[in-house]
């Protein structure tokens, strides 16, 4: 009962390099044996187990071992050491429509496939109609896989590999193939296998994927697992790294000065009394940042010099998402009291006790106006980019609040009310 | 009672005989694969075996004159007839060998993406070149019956097929996978079928070599040797000569045939596992 679907235990594998292939009898009786560049582990020592029913997201950067480690789970490839085992027939899908004979009809294939993952010719028939209807393609089952379009071919493979109702599906990347219709079907029927008990173990590169189809996931990173167990908490912890992993790859402070090209672009308007110079951005800790994080206090430092002591000097922040959408124009007018600007440097800050700008990436503008008059305008000037401790939510920004729940006294509506 | 769950590693999922529904798909994509696209369809399985035999015969009878040896029932031999035996016999074996020899290679794109045991692309590919030579087959033993030479012998066919098969899917799965390795393999298998072909006594009866030698090298023991030749005698036996074949080259092609079983599992359990990443 409480056996886990598929158990990997202290799982390795070391593919050998080779320079140059000597894969024929002739290179070996002239050349001697290949020269080997050493060995790539590409896993080493990942144990982890997928519980029965449940669904199980591989995550990491490219080239940390999860195709590896699904190939490992589907029976491709063997483990170096270790051992990976299954309770149950596993249907993998590895690439979409993998196994395909491109002479053979599509009915030949679901045959040949099915038979590849256990099936007799009865259950193969029997399933045959669903495959057909859930891969919409008609007629075209009768034709050679080779005349059908990649579209077709996708939906061909995605439909045998779930109909001939796995017990453990391993599914590498589907979201990325298939239109935006096939995309739903493949969620729907995913969602569907789930409820009915099949263990699934997926790859996938979206985080909002992984956070609400998967109860567990493991975290790997150069072969090895870095975490492993609730989603949220992994996803949480892989983006964190990332998100530090990009700071660390961006000291240099956020103060940008706009470039004359960049100003020539934008048009810089206004009188020049007073100039923007920079803006930076300040996280929580109040050091300048690179990124900033959704949720986190934020303060946005605008620097300026200016000719003249000017008292009425308002200042205003524009935010534009990367698809064009003013998200946010925040300005100080509505604050406290005016700041006076005295002649020379000096600066402005914005702080925000909770940054709501979802992840992505931002422009921003800033201006210095008075009354209608425009001393300066800096369009679209410095790039801000937020990045988001959890998982994604729809939408630009995030609201902040709370879900609590209760049951609620029966309202009495209508007719009811009229009989009581 | 209790019921333990079936624990296994992913490879492990069952034997040979519960494959055995992938292992004829494979076979009837072989088939299927063949003739597609092809006007005669199956006719062509027979239009090659057909031209060669006429060819031979043309030469045998006309130009070297040679004189078959007589049928078993003790009518006068035909040329033609006899040779159909050791060329039957013959097509099974080189077809086997130059068509499965690449069967891993084709299943490539297959067994890199999803997992299933080596052997069945291979043993596809030797059962269905077996199925086609069942029509050879087939049409010989028609034209031995029209000459009325048939007798009890012929219930040993079966027996010797059996023993054929496992010989020549042995040799089959050690070559495909050595084939993926050494990827010039079919190129040297091609020369070595031809040099085959004339040292097996299929175009010239063991009578025309019996105690010839050349330099100090006994020819006909050499050709004896080889287990093809013993295949080819105790098929031509039990067919057209209507004995049931000396017990010894049964015991002959029996222990061939345990031997070649045995290297082809060694190659398989040292090179075959691990395909996926070599194709």
């Amino acid at each position: 009962m409480t056996d886990p679907a598929v158990r990997v235990v202290g799982v390795s594998k070391k593919f050998t390099m080779h320079t140059e292939k000597r894969n024929s009898l002739k290179e070996r009786l002239v050349r001697g044996r290949a020269r080997t560049d050493g060995d790539f582990w590409a896993l080493t020592d990942v144990s982890f187990d997928v519980p029965r029913g449940t669904t199980f997201g591989l995550i990491g950067n490219n080239g940390s071992g999860k195709s590896t480690m699904l190939k490992l789970l589907a029976g491709v490839h063997r483990p170096t050491s270790g051992s990976v085992i299954a309770n149950g027939r596993v249907s993998a899908l590895l690439e979409l429509g993998a196994g395909f004979h491109g002479e053979l009809t599509g009915r030949e294939n679901v045959h040949l496939n099915g038979s590849i993952l256990g099936l007799s010719k009865r259950q193969i028939e029997q399933s045959m109609e669903k495959i057909i209807d859930f891969a919409d393609i008609g007629e075209f089952i009768d034709a050679p896989v080779k005349v059908y379009s990649s579209g077709m071919y996708v939906r061909l493979g995605f439909s045998i590999a779930v109909t001939v109702d796995p017990e453990i599906l391993i599914v590498d990347e589907i979201i990325a193939v298939g239109d935006e219709e096939f995309q739903r079907k493949c969620f729907d029927y995913m969602f569907e296998l789930r409820k009915r008990g099949t263990s699934i173990v997926m790859v996938t590169h979206s985080m909002a994927l992984v956070e609400s189809m998967c109860d567990q996931a493991a975290w790997l990173e150069n072969g090895q697992l870095k975490a492993m167990g609730d989603s949220r908490d992994v996803v949480r912890r892989y983006l964190d790294n990332v998100n530090d992993r990009e700071v660390a790859a961006a000291p240099e402070p956020a103060v940008e000065i706009p470039e004359v090209a960049e100003v020539s672009e934008h048009p810089r308007l206004g009188s020049g009394e007073v100039r923007i110079v920079g803006l930076e951005y300040l996280s929580d800790t109040g050091s300048p940042a690179p990124v900033l994080l959704c949720g986190d206090s934020a303060t946005f430092r605008i620097r300026y010099s200016a000719t003249e002591p000017l008292r009425d000097v308002v200042f205003g922040l524009g935010f534009l998402h990367e698809t064009g959408v003013t998200v946010a124009g925040p300005n100080s007018e509505s604050g406290t009291a005016p700041v006076p600007v005295l002649a020379s440097e000096g600066f402005i800050d914005f702080h925000v006790p909770r940054l709501t700008l979802q992840p992505g990436n931002y422009e921003v503008s800033v201006a210095a106006v008075n009354h209608g008059h425009t001393f300066d305008h800096v369009d679209r000037g410095y790039k801000l980019r937020v990045r988001g401790a959890e998982g994604s939510e729809p939408g630009l920004t995030r609201m902040f609040g709370e879900w609590t729940g209760g049951t609620s006294p029966r309202v009495l509506v209508g007719d009811e009310v009229l009989n009581a | 009672m209790t019921t333990t769950p079936t624990t296994m590693t992913v490879r492990e999922r069952g034997n040979m005989w519960s494959y055995r529904s992938l292992i004829w798909n494979f076979a009837q994509r072989d088939l299927k694969a063949r003739f597609k696209g092809t006007a005669l369809g199956w006719l062509w399985s027979l239009v090659v075996p057909i031209a060669t035999l006429v060819i031979y015969s043309v030469v045998f009878s006309t130009i070297m004159r040679m004189k078959p040896p007589d049928f078993g029932n003790g009518a006068t031999g035909n040329v033609a007839v006899w040779l159909w035996a050791g060329l039957t016999a013959w097509s099974m074996c080189a077809n086997s060998l130059n068509s499965s020899i690449g069967a891993l290679l084709g299943a490539g794109p297959l067994l890199k993406k999803i997992y299933f045991p080596p052997y069945a692309p291979v043993l596809g590919s030797v059962i269905a070149l077996l199925i086609q030579s069942m029509i050879e087959l087939g049409i010989y033993l028609v034209v031995l019956t029209a000459f009325g030479n048939v007798s009890w012998t012929w219930l040993l066919v079966p027996f010797w097929l059996v023993i054929f098969a496992v010989f020549l899917s042995s040799i089959s799965m050690a070559l495909a996978v050595l084939n993926v390795h050494f990827r010039d393999l079919a190129h040297i298998i091609g020369v070595a079928i031809q040099l085959l072909f004339y040292c097996s006594p299929i175009i010239y009866p063991m009578t025309l070599i019996a105690g010839k030698s050349k330099m100090g090298i006994p020819a006909d023991k050499l050709i004896s040797a080889n287990p093809l030749t013993q295949f080819i005698v105790i098929f031509r036996d039990l067919t057209y000569g209507l004995t049931p074949g000396s017990p010894l080259a049964w015991l002959y092609i029996t222990g061939w045939t345990l031997a070649v079983a045995w290297v082809a599992r060694r190659v398989y359990r040292a090179r075959a596992l691990d395909l996926s990443e070599e194709l």
